[in-house]
């Protein structure tokens, strides 16, 4: 239920009685409009698509995201399983499924084919035909070469749109050369420039080694770029009829999305220097210890930078770091001795109380008429478990509690965006190899 | 004799090809109300693949990522970052704050498929151009609201940027060492990752509305993008404990890290599947470890007692190799690794340049450059830069004539009120100095509007 207190507002723009009384209008709309999910119909309802992922998540994600969107996803495994199922983290798993894998499970059919054989082939030919979106994570050409690759496949359905998620894509000569080479988050992470983003060169042996980021970045984003050029390839093919080739490079799906490696390295003609824990464009913009764990500074420009400086009554500061270029961290142990003033006064606060202390300057600052008192952010660095107790998650239902008859009670995380009309959506958790086989094999007249 | 696959892929992708190909948005309109990152970037892949994106920026001021260079470096007096960004657009400055200002905008909603914004929370609903508002004129629209935490529930107001959300979703604590200080997730892939889901969110709605005729609101919220990719929730809701730092092992993989060569090189290495292991204990000339209890099966090996075992024993073999070694040892035997690329690699990278995800561009106003392009390749309607960002207004009166039908006459009012404006006289917003933007037919753009009165 809504409750008719409005929150604190951090613009002057927000304040007065009628925009007051229309943004509480607002956020019933949206509670009744965007919380009611089950009723609603799906964006992708009439896609039907057919996972081939094996052993990779970036595959697997790509299809859950298709299904969470109402795509019915065929999931095709070989006898034995995805050998996915088994990446868990220290091999943590329920009755042998593991945790990502439950995770990323939601919403599909799980039907086995022996593509090893003629009859499994025959039995894929057969459903693709039917079928709008293909995934293939398995090494370049390997389909092609057992007569079920985007060549043939899409002689029986040219509507068809064929999504190859590999690390190093299906053309150019070294995707050839090298396409022996499977794919993980954590080699493309490192093919992608972003491991040397992180660790701290001031560290000593190993600490200052290149560094993993540690949730699956690079197959995630593989999987969302996936996603947005499966969307893409079906929105061209409802206006023309045509399907097409989509390729992803896991190896280059974090460095051509997020640009920076780029921008630097054309414009700077060397890699940027390793900084740790520092940002190489905004200052403060970083952890600083407090009384009770760890507070995340945000406060970049000239303004805000100012605006913190007397939020922590460290104004004797404000004459040798006024500017970002002052702040900018193009030596390390420059940009160290700010950090080192700074946490002298956070490390007397607790977490709140920082947190506090910034948001009442900056709803102050919001009715300043010049905003030149800047809007500097300081929040707790939540831990994971803390974030499972914010009710605003719970309003929103962020975080969703499973209780399956197989795999026990569990949390997952809900579906993103929400969306007013189509919203994409958990609609079951199941996951036994071939457990859709009967129905499934039914529907497309599959041969047992 | 068919034709061998990578002939017949490197034929169908040719990028030299991609400006003879069609475009899948073509047709689409975008009415971009983004700054900074996160919400630029979803008008961004639009942009890419052939949709008309009208970006509307506060004259003198604009996009604060204009300016916000890193370590003050500019390119031709602009902001190469923001460049990245902000390619294929239309640049329009008007001012929110002013009523005739938020009516074109207003106008410009009317006449779109899709609004993008990312001010914070409630702030479109606030100025009048909101998604209320904007769906009674124009029902069909599909109006993306981008915010940190979402546009109801508590938390809604409260202020967001790409590390604000990283830490209230608690993605920020899972980088770095056990018992030591962690890391930031770099390069704002708090912005960039949720951008992208947001691009997922819009192109669902445009593939809905051409069956049903029907627009949406979508409310992007950053946190919740990010732990939408955390597995966290999951393991401890089962476990009962936090999954917790590990350094470069991939705890789901073992071996997995980071690892020293002989030649001082680094390089990644990461087993997911028994196959794979087998294929490295025999490029280490160990196939034994294959059948050692400990390791042959992947749940076992991932235990954390038997994978810092395997780790070691790994890490040794490493360092008696070469980075080429590694690679090519990968290559034979068919395990994951990979080098630790730095950012002058990327740009150099034949692979990438063979592939077209980092292209050349030779652009009408800046001239030469090297731009990256996402990481998945249509074939027959591949994303592409058709020309870079441009200085702040320059097309009002392209688009104020063209789309929204009005005339010079207009437009000269409109600029003396200060409704409309153009860039201020600094680095980030003018025009290259080399250029001459007083004879560039676009800039000066001279048609007069055709529908004037349907606005």
């Amino acid at each position: 239920m809504a409750t008719r207190e409005t929150p604190q507002v951090y613009s002057r723009h927000l304040t007065g009685k009628k925009t007051t009384e229309h943004l509480l209008k607002f956020n019933e709309l949206l509670v009744n409009m965007m919380g009611d999910v089950k009723n609603k119909p799906e964006a992708l309802r009439d896609i039907t698509v057919v996972e081939l992922s094996h052993a990779s998540f970036a595959g697997i994600i790509t299809a859950t995201l298709l299904a969470e969107f109402g795509a019915e996803v065929i999931k095709v495994e070989p006898p034995e399983g995805d050998p996915a199922r088994k990446i868990t983290p220290y091999g943590t798993n329920v009755n042998g499924v593991g945790l990502p894998f439950l995770m990323e499970s939601r919403n599909k059919r799980y039907i086995t084919l022996d593509l090893g054989c003629e009859k499994g082939r025959k039995n894929l030919k057969k459903l693709v035909g039917a079928v709008d979106v293909v995934i293939d994570t398995f090494k370049p050409g390997l389909l092609d070469s057992l007569g079920i690759g985007y060549r043939q496949l899409s002689q029986l359905n040219p509507g068809l749109v064929y999504v190859a998620v590999s690390p190093y894509g299906h053309y150019t000569s070294k995707a050839e050369e090298l396409s022996n080479i499977p794919d993980t988050d954590l080699t493309a992470q490192a093919e992608s420039g972003y491991t040397l983003l992180f660790g701290d060169p001031r560290e000593p042996e190993p600490y200052n080694y290149p560094l993993r980021a540690g949730v699956w970045a690079a197959w995630y984003m593989s999987a969302a770029l996936a996603v947005a050029g499966t969307l893409t390839a079906l929105f061209h093919k409802q206006r023309c009829g045509e399907g097409q080739m989509v390729d992803v490079a896991t190896n280059d799906a974090i460095t051509a999305w997020q640009a920076f490696s780029v921008v630097w390295g054309f414009t700077n003609e060397a890699p940027r220097a390793r900084i740790g824990g520092f940002d190489w464009c905004l200052y403060p913009y970083a952890f600083f210890k407090c009384k009770d764990g760890y507070v995340t500074v945000a406060a970049g420009t000239d303004s805000d930078f100012r605006g913190l400086l007397k939020i922590l009554g460290r104004w004797d500061l404000e004459d040798d770091w006024r500017y970002l270029f002052d702040r900018i961290v193009d030596n390390v142990d420059k940009a160290e001795e700010l950090r080192v003033e700074l946490e002298k006064i956070t490390i007397k606060y607790s977490r709140d109380e920082l947190m506090r202390k910034a948001l009442d300057f900056s709803a102050k600052s919001a009715h300043d008429k010049l905003r030149s008192g800047g809007y500097p952010i300081i929040v707790p660095t939540k831990e994971p478990r803390e974030v499972l107790e914010e009710k605003h998650w719970k309003v929103r239902k962020t975080l969703v509690e499973i209780d399956h008859p197989i795999y026990g009670k569990f949390i997952i995380p809900a579906s993103v965006p929400k969306m007013s009309q189509t919203p994409p959506r958990l609609k079951w958790i199941k996951c036994a190899i071939g457990e859709d086989n009967e129905q499934v094999y039914e529907k497309y007249a599959l041969s047992k | 004799m068919t034709e061998d696959y990578f002939s017949f892929t490197n034929r169908i992708f040719n990028p030299s090809e991609n400006f003879d190909k069609p475009e899948a948005l073509k047709g689409i309109r975008v009415l971009d109300l983004t700054r900074i990152i996160y919400g630029p970037v979803v008008a961004r892949w639009l942009a890419l693949f052939g949709a008309e994106v009208i970006k509307v920026e506060e004259p003198r001021e604009g996009d604060d990522w204009r300016t916000g260079t890193y370590w003050a470096k500019y390119w031709k007096d602009s902001c190469p970052y923001f460049q990245s960004l902000n390619p294929n657009k239309y640049f329009v400055g008007i001012d929110l704050k002013t009523k005739k200002g938020k009516d074109l905008v207003f106008q410009l909603a009317k006449i779109s498929d899709v609004v993008v914004e990312n001010y914070r929370a409630g702030l479109s609903e606030a100025w009048g151009i909101g998604y209320t508002a904007v769906s009674q004129i124009n029902p069909r629209i599909i109006y993306i609201s981008c915010s940190g935490y979402g546009q109801w529930g508590p938390l809604r107001f409260f202020p967001s940027w790409d590390l604000i959300a990283q830490s209230m979703s608690g993605v920020a604590r899972l980088t770095g060492f056990p018992g030591r200080d962690g890391y930031k997730l770099q390069d704002y892939y708090g912005d960039f990752l949720p951008g992208l889901l947001g691009v997922v969110g819009v192109l669902s709605a445009l593939n809905y509305r051409e069956k049903t005729g029907e627009g949406q609101y979508i409310d992007m919220a950053q946190a919740e993008a990010l732990m939408r990719v955390m597995p966290n929730w999951t393991y401890m809701s089962l476990l009962g404990q936090d999954l917790g730092l590990t350094g470069s092992i991939d705890p789901s993989m073992a071996p997995s890290g980071i690892f020293k060569t002989s030649d001082e090189k680094f390089v990644a290495l990461a087993i997911a599947t028994d196959e794979q292991f087998v294929a490295l204990a025999e490029a280490m000339g160990k196939i034994d470890l294959a059948t050692d209890e400990r390791f042959k099966e992947t749940f076992e090996r991932t235990k954390a007692e038997n994978a810092q075992d395997i780790h070691k024993l790994v890490e040794e073999w490493v360092r008696t190799k070469g980075e080429e070694e590694i690679i090519d040892l990968a290559k034979r035997y068919a395990f994951p690794a990979g080098r630790v690329m730095d950012d002058w690699q990327i740009t150099n990278d034949d692979w990438r340049r063979e592939r077209g995800s980092i292209v050349e561009i030779q652009d009408e106003m800046y001239e030469e450059g090297t731009w990256a392009l996402p990481a998945a390749m249509l074939h027959k309607t591949p994303g592409r830069i058709k020309s870079l960002a441009r200085p702040l207004g320059y097309h009002n009166r392209y688009v104020l004539k063209k789309l929204l039908g009005l005339s010079s006459k207009e437009i000269e009012k409109l600029e003396k009120e200060e409704v409309i404006g153009y860039w201020d006289n600094r680095v980030g917003q003018r025009p290259p100095p080399f250029y001459n933007i007083e004879k560039d037919p676009m800039f000066n753009y001279e048609g007069e509007g055709e529908n004037n009165g349907d606005t």
